[in-house]
């Protein structure tokens, strides 16, 4: 609860340590994508139209992240919006050191390469800033919360939305799919895999995703209401979040140009090789978020 | 909706009828993936691709003359690191070859490429066709 109402309550210390935290996030979350080779050809050669589309999706995502998750509970848009801005700066921020350190930018290329690059890193970026200052956030942020943190602590004994559960999923599914998107082996493994993997395939993210979140009993999981059959479960969540896992895949091969020129069943079959990532990445974000 | 305390979550006993239509709706979107993969599963099974080249424009450019062409594929399965050999010939006697590799070019679909030649194509006879390829 670092949020500073008058100049008087600004703590400075919070503020930075929020910060470190984010860096944190985004280098824990985002350093597969720095140190993928396709993810810095991307920023030369994509599409700037979705490339454009991307970085404007991402701002109604961090906004919605903030508030629901938000690490510094955020009760006010306005603060939301705010800790969106913070977050995607220090993606923004992050990708231009880490792409820099590691020599991946030098002086002499183009600001068109140079843009491109850090535009898509920082998406990955300020998504792991922010799920960083949430998961990686101690309770001592908390610390008026603490006093009272019994049983009635608000944040213990809530309730999530239909479209809230489906929101984080989407976020869990959009990360993985992001990590492993744009590499060639995504494609080259729908292209190695007959129908029949595909099919196999798609029972089993959807078995996966319904034992992460029901079955396997890992903390976070999910109940059912005593007297329910299972199945409620798997049509009212597990199903949604299949195809919410399947479209993110859609739109991320989509957006790296995994798609152009390419038939309706390839299409299919490389969406459905991501959407196990997808999935896997949707019911974790239920268990941990 | 879904209930938080204390750690556990509960799924709500008695759901809004909006869970139910996201449900069926995305059943039925499941399954009909399946069966569109299914389909091609049991009948549409080719086991060699069926490349054929295609020259779409020809254009002068400051490194000669620009031919971008494109390679379909009408069968089901993918071929990998398909060569395509240009020649332009004249009479019969060949003036100019140039060689590229696609990476891919899968099943039902397209890819499309350039090939830089020195002379100008126009008058004379332009081929463009796959000359080899790999197994994904």
């Amino acid at each position: 609860m670092s949020v500073a109402i008058t100049r008087e309550d600004f703590d400075r210390s919070k503020f930075f340590a929020g910060i470190a935290r984010g860096i944190a996030g985004a280098l824990l979350f985002a350093l597969p994508m720095f140190m993928t080779m396709e993810m810095w050809e991307l920023g030369f050669y994509m599409d700037r139209s979705r490339l454009f589309l991307l970085l404007i999706v991402n701002i109604p995502l961090l906004v919605i992240l903030s508030d629901r998750i938000g690490f510094e509970r955020t009760s006010t848009w306005r603060q939301a919006i705010r800790d969106a801005s913070i977050a995607y700066g220090l993606g923004v921020l992050g990708s231009a050191l880490i792409l820099f350190a590691m020599g991946v930018l030098k002086y002499d290329q183009s600001p068109h390469e140079i843009i491109g690059m850090i535009a898509i890193q920082a998406i990955p970026a300020s998504i792991g800033a922010m799920l960083g200052r949430s998961q990686l956030g101690g309770q001592s942020d908390d610390g008026d919360d603490a006093k009272e943190g019994d049983s009635d602590d608000p944040i213990h004994e809530r309730e999530t939305s239909y479209a809230g559960e489906l929101f984080l999923m989407a976020v869990g599914a959009l990360f993985l799919n992001l990590n492993v998107a744009p590499t060639e082996e995504m494609i080259l493994l729908s292209y190695k895999m007959t129908p029949w993997h595909g099919l196999l395939m798609i029972a089993a993210s959807l078995a996966v995703m319904h034992g992460f979140v029901y079955a396997l009993s890992f903390k976070g999981s999910h109940d059912l209401a005593e007297g329910t059959p299972s199945w409620h479960a798997f049509v009212r969540f597990t199903l949604p979040g299949y195809v919410i896992a399947g479209l993110i895949s859609a739109y991320c091969l989509w957006t790296f140009h995994r798609t152009d020129d390419i038939g309706s069943t390839q299409i299919l079959m490389a969406v459905v090789v991501l959407s196990f990532p997808g999935a896997i990445g949707a019911a974790a974000a239920r268990l941990i978020l | 909706m879904t209930k938080i305390s204390n750690g556990k979550n509960l799924e709500a006993g008695e759901p809004h009828w909006i869970e139910w239509v996201t449900g069926v709706v995305s059943a039925v979107i499941v399954l009909g993936v399946i069966a569109w993969i299914g389909k091609d599963a049991l009948v549409d099974r080719d086991s060699s691709p069926n490349l054929v080249g295609v020259v779409l424009q020809t254009e002068k450019r400051d490194g000669g003359f620009q031919v971008l062409f494109e390679i379909r594929n009408d069968s089901s399965a993918t071929a990998s690191q398909v060569a395509v050999h240009g020649e332009i010939r004249e009479q019969g006697s060949v003036l100019e070859n140039v060689e590229t590799v696609l990476d891919y070019v899968p099943g039902h679909s397209k890819a499309k490429g350039g090939l830089i030649f020195q002379q100008d194509p126009t008058g004379k006879t332009l081929t463009v066709r796959a000359s080899s390829f790999d197994e994904p």
